[in-house]
């Protein structure tokens, strides 16, 4: 399967041996898990009910169903000892055992059926302030779960992973129920982006911005990405540009208190 | 200074602010050329790295015989990050 150009997913109306699918949505994306353990369906309920959705079948994804050889056309991924199998048509994970494996595969998923529609994950938080939302990114240890628990309750979109995407003519971040230490159920809404934020721990606050070829640079390791495939790669790039073009990016050196929106804000 | 470059297929790029930026997939290395290397690769599959040599050397006022040397250390360089191979052969 060409990543990089998916026109648009083609997966059934109705899986032909189904049980009833839990619903949800991240992202605008509608997605339709097929579980039968219970051992299973029962955390997934817990941590995507922020996400569930009634309407018609989103992409179908299978659970543990007898492992089928990966044809050709097939995306496959293996995270520990589950393995993901993506078509257009849907995706089966297969050996999950543990929500966790669930929750792994989900992101590697997600960012799959995002690239085609201008979206990606990134290793960042979103907080929400005056109906806008400020993307602070970083790799582990940067400070994005300090930045969330400074924030107040309720603005928070994500603490850990933050989903980016184009729509209605707007760069718009949604929330996940992709979270770090801060909390687990997620937001499910979606704010139009007002700046995105290097995390760097410094001494003093300070907002410096970056030029183009500095914020693609920050924000390339960040970036959730598990392909190998070159021109999946580029689509992410043209999605990279497109999005440094219009928001503003900055490096935000900040002291790990509250007061670095004071910087923000100046 | 005969041949042209043959761009690795696994590789990524765009260019930025005039500059070439590669992606290695394989192993999420990005590498940012200067402004002859990008022109080596922007052009260098569709001219020769001679024709390269002589519009550069055009364009900038310089003597063909440096750029020529320039031209002969970047694509060592590239091909040795793996991103370009050197076909030899006069294009048909």
């Amino acid at each position: 399967m060409n990543l990089g150009t998916i026109a648009e997913l083609d997966y059934p109306a109705n899986q032909a041996d189904s049980c009833a699918p839990l619903q949800i949505s991240i992202g605008n994306v509608p997605l339709s898990l097929y579980i039968r353990e219970e051992a299973l369906l029962a955390p997934a309920l817990r941590r995507y009910r922020e996400f569930e959705r009634s309407g018609p079948t989103g992409f179908p994804i299978v659970l543990n169903q007898p492992e089928a050889r990966t044809e050709e056309g097939e995306f496959s991924f293996r995270f520990n000892d589950a393995k993901m199998v993506l078509d257009s048509r849907g995706a089966k994970f297969q050996g999950v055992r543990h929500e966790y494996a669930l929750d792994s595969l989900l992101r590697i998923l997600l960012t799959m059926v995002l690239l085609p529609q201008r979206g990606f994950l990134l290793h960042g938080a979103t907080v929400v302030r005056d109906g806008r939302a400020y993307i602070f990114f970083g790799r582990s240890g940067a400070g994005k779960s300090t930045v969330a628990s400074l924030s107040p309750e309720g603005s928070v979109l994500t603490d850990e992973i933050s989903l980016v995407r184009y729509s209605n003519g707007c760069w718009q971040a949604h929330g996940t129920p992709f979270w770090g230490e801060f909390r687990a159920a997620g937001i499910n809404k979606l704010f139009p982006i007002a700046g995105m934020y290097l995390l760097k721990q410094a001494k003093e606050d300070r907002v410096e911005p970056l030029a183009l070829k500095q914020a693609l640079r920050a924000l390339l390791p960040c970036v959730l990405f598990f392909t190998t495939e070159a021109r999946a790669h580029e689509t992410l790039l043209g999605t990279l540009l497109g999005l440094i073009d219009e928001i503003p990016c900055h490096r935000l050196d900040f002291r790990r208190n509250a007061e670095f929106w004071k910087v923000i804000a100046a | 200074m005969s041949g042209h470059i043959i761009r690795n297929p696994k590789l990524a790029w765009r260019e930025v602010d005039g500059a070439m930026v590669i992606i290695s997939p394989q192993d999420s290395q990005v590498h940012e050329l200067n402004e002859t290397a990008s022109l080596i690769w922007k052009h260098g599959e569709g001219e020769t790295l001679e024709e390269i040599a002589q519009r550069i050397s055009a364009e900038y006022d310089v003597s063909l015989e440096v750029v020529r040397a320039d031209i002969g250390e970047l694509v060592v360089a590239l091909e040795q990050k793996h991103l370009v191979s050197v076909a030899t052969a006069a294009k048909g």
